[in-house]
């Protein structure tokens, strides 16, 4: 009998690591059993949704920008894809194609960060990247490389790497030449070939024995993996129009965490992010991107949120792909963005930002001023389930010492690659052991 | 050499290493802003025989205090450059370079101690001036002479 048994003890980490904002976690265990798990964001509420209301619909992509460093493009896309709903705006089919674009670029950073510089230290045994980069050198090289390659192409997207400043509603203030992405064929191609090689890098590691039956919710696109369109969709039924959001999808306030919790109204908790999008989009994935999965054993449905390492790596090859597929086959719009006819409206988006599903709505009035603005964010989406994947993970631990449980917590919420700051409207761990 | 101004001119005094490497400019003196991913702070001073950066700190000591270290040879303090997206700022992108063999030969950080980060707010005075001050020393300009040129800087 192990020498925990029957004690209680609680795990406490007051600030998680390598997530982005901040959060706790607090676990309370009576021996083997789990008592209490809390996954506290406390960051403060940022109030965004209050900040739009009374501002012309043309500056909400530059403010909703602002809410995240590593995924704004995500939070424009949502932004104006739910505008041009609410205004009845259609867009070219080019200013398509670069929104597509601007998306891998994001994809491509966002994903290069977590997967070698936050998430593989857990596997690999290393408190942070920095002591990592010491043995590892080669990899964390090509890793900054990638997120180079991401931010080469929001930048040439978006005017700037960070908070970028191009997107309108109807399209962008200004679109790029041809002899301005033709430059970034010889890094993508690159990078497609160092993203097969982090599949099979993250292939490789050693996983914890660990599935739960989850319901799984995307956008789902009959011809390709999704971005900015879609219906969405999950492994338990869900079948509807990102309008119909609001009837299916409730946020709740529990009293531990500054970021509301998003629930099923139907069936309780949910997951989206990469391992969602994998297990209902596998078949619009490009060969390239499905042999690697199946070459790094992955097979559909994966239910092991452990694996989301090695989907995220496909969802890497898979971006590269695109953006080589979408440059080589660009034709400039004829025009940088829609004309739009101003009416009141109101109109909802969905879309899939590096962490899951990104869902905006706004109301609109006659003079084009905001009324209402609802975000919902994929880690607030994400938070009640990280709580229960640690009610059922922990006590696969429970014989192990707190440091090492407090460890594998944190690192089985990182497979969410949670991103606080944007939740907020969250890490430190606490376990407690009776 | 290499001179980067870090910083966020939305955030206040955040915007305190921008500022100075704008000064230097006014004074002929190559020194580029850096406002983006603090990782590509490694790819911005490779090859570079000695590089300067300066940004805003926060360690409690009075606004507009001037702190600098040599990073070529001792770690940073990270709790005192603590804005960052996903855990990687400027204190983790020097020891990630030192690890990898990439730091310059002679890398001096000098740190402004900010007091104020609101958006859009104004530089506070203590700030405006440590920056002027740190611009000038840079620069080689006598100290009495560096208070005439506050009034520009804080435009």
């Amino acid at each position: 009998m192990s020498s925990t048994a029957g004690k209680s003890r609680t795990i406490k980490v007051d600030c998680l690591a390598r997530v982005e904002g901040e959060g706790a976690l607090f676990v309370k265990m009576k021996g083997d059993r789990v008592t209490d798990v809390k996954f506290t964001i406390y960051e403060p509420p940022r109030l965004f949704e209050a900040f739009l209301r009374g501002r012309h619909f043309s500056e909400v992509p530059d403010i909703v920008a602002r809410i995240c460093g590593i995924c704004p493009i995500a939070y424009q896309m949502s932004a104006v894809h739910a505008i041009e709903r609410a205004l009845g705006v259609r867009i070219d089919p080019a200013i398509r194609m670069l929104r597509r674009l601007f998306y891998c670029g994001e994809w491509i950073e966002s994903h290069a960060l977590h997967i070698f510089m936050l998430h593989a230290p857990d596997f690999l045994g290393y408190p942070d990247a920095i002591q990592m980069a010491r043995d590892y050198r080669g990899v964390v090289e090509q890793a900054l490389r990638l997120k180079k390659i991401g931010n080469r192409i929001v930048t040439v997207m978006g005017g700037r790497e960070i908070h970028p400043v191009s997107v309108a509603v109807g399209g962008f203030y200004r679109v790029p030449a041809r002899s301005e992405l033709s430059p970034l064929l010889e890094d993508l191609k690159w990078a497609l070939d160092a993203s097969l090689q982090s599949v099979r890098l993250v292939a490789g590691f050693e996983f914890p024995d660990f599935e739960q039956p989850y319901e799984f919710v995307a956008l789902s696109h009959p011809d390709e993996y999704p971005f900015n369109e879609g219906r969405l969709a999950s492994n338990k039924g869900l079948d509807i129009d990102v309008a119909e959001y609001e009837e299916h999808f409730l946020e709740q306030h529990v009293k531990h965490s500054n970021a509301l919790q998003s629930v099923l109204r139907a069936r309780g908790s949910y997951m989206v992010g990469p391992l969602a999008r994998f297990n209902l989009n596998f078949a619009r994935l490009p060969e390239v991107a499905q042999q690697a999965a199946r070459d790094s054993g992955l097979s559909v449905p994966c239910n092991n949120p452990f694996r989301s390492i090695i989907v995220r790596a496909v969802e890497l090859v898979f971006a590269c792909w695109e953006a080589i597929r979408v440059i080589e086959a660009y034709e400039p719009p004829a025009a940088p963005r829609a004309a739009i006819s101003m009416h009141a409206g109101t109109g909802c988006a969905v879309t899939e930002a590096p962490r899951g599903l990104l869902y905006h709505r706004y109301r609109i009035d006659d003079e084009g001023l905001v009324q209402f603005a609802k975000i919902v964010p994929p880690t607030s989406q994400n938070q009640k389930r990280m709580e229960e994947d640690l009610w059922q993970f922990v006590p696969q631990l429970a014989t192990r010492p707190t440091d090492e449980v407090t460890w594998k917590c944190e690192q089985a919420l990182r497979n969410y690659d949670p991103c606080i700051s944007c939740a907020t409207h969250f890490l430190r761990v606490h376990i407690e052991r009776e | 050499m290499l001179i980067l101004g870090c910083g966020n001119t939305d955030r206040s005094d955040d915007a305190a290493g921008v500022l100075v490497a704008r000064r230097l400019q006014q004074m002929g003196i190559a020194a580029q802003e850096f406002t983006g991913d603090p990782l590509a702070l490694i790819d911005a001073w490779n090859g570079a025989g000695e590089a300067v950066l300066i940004d805003t700190v926060v360690s409690g000591a009075a606004p507009g205090t001037i702190t600098v270290w040599d990073a070529s040879k001792t770690p940073l303090p990270p709790e005192q450059f603590c804005c960052s997206t996903h855990a990687f700022g400027i204190a983790e992108a020097v020891e990630i370079a030192r690890a990898l063999g990439r730091l310059p030969p002679r890398l001096l950080i000098y740190g402004i101690e900010g007091i104020r980060f609101d958006v859009g707010g104004e530089l506070s005075p203590e700030v405006a001036a440590a920056a002027e001050r740190l611009a000038g020393e840079i620069a080689g300009v006598p100290e009495g002479e560096q208070s005439k040129r506050q009034s520009v800087l804080l435009k």
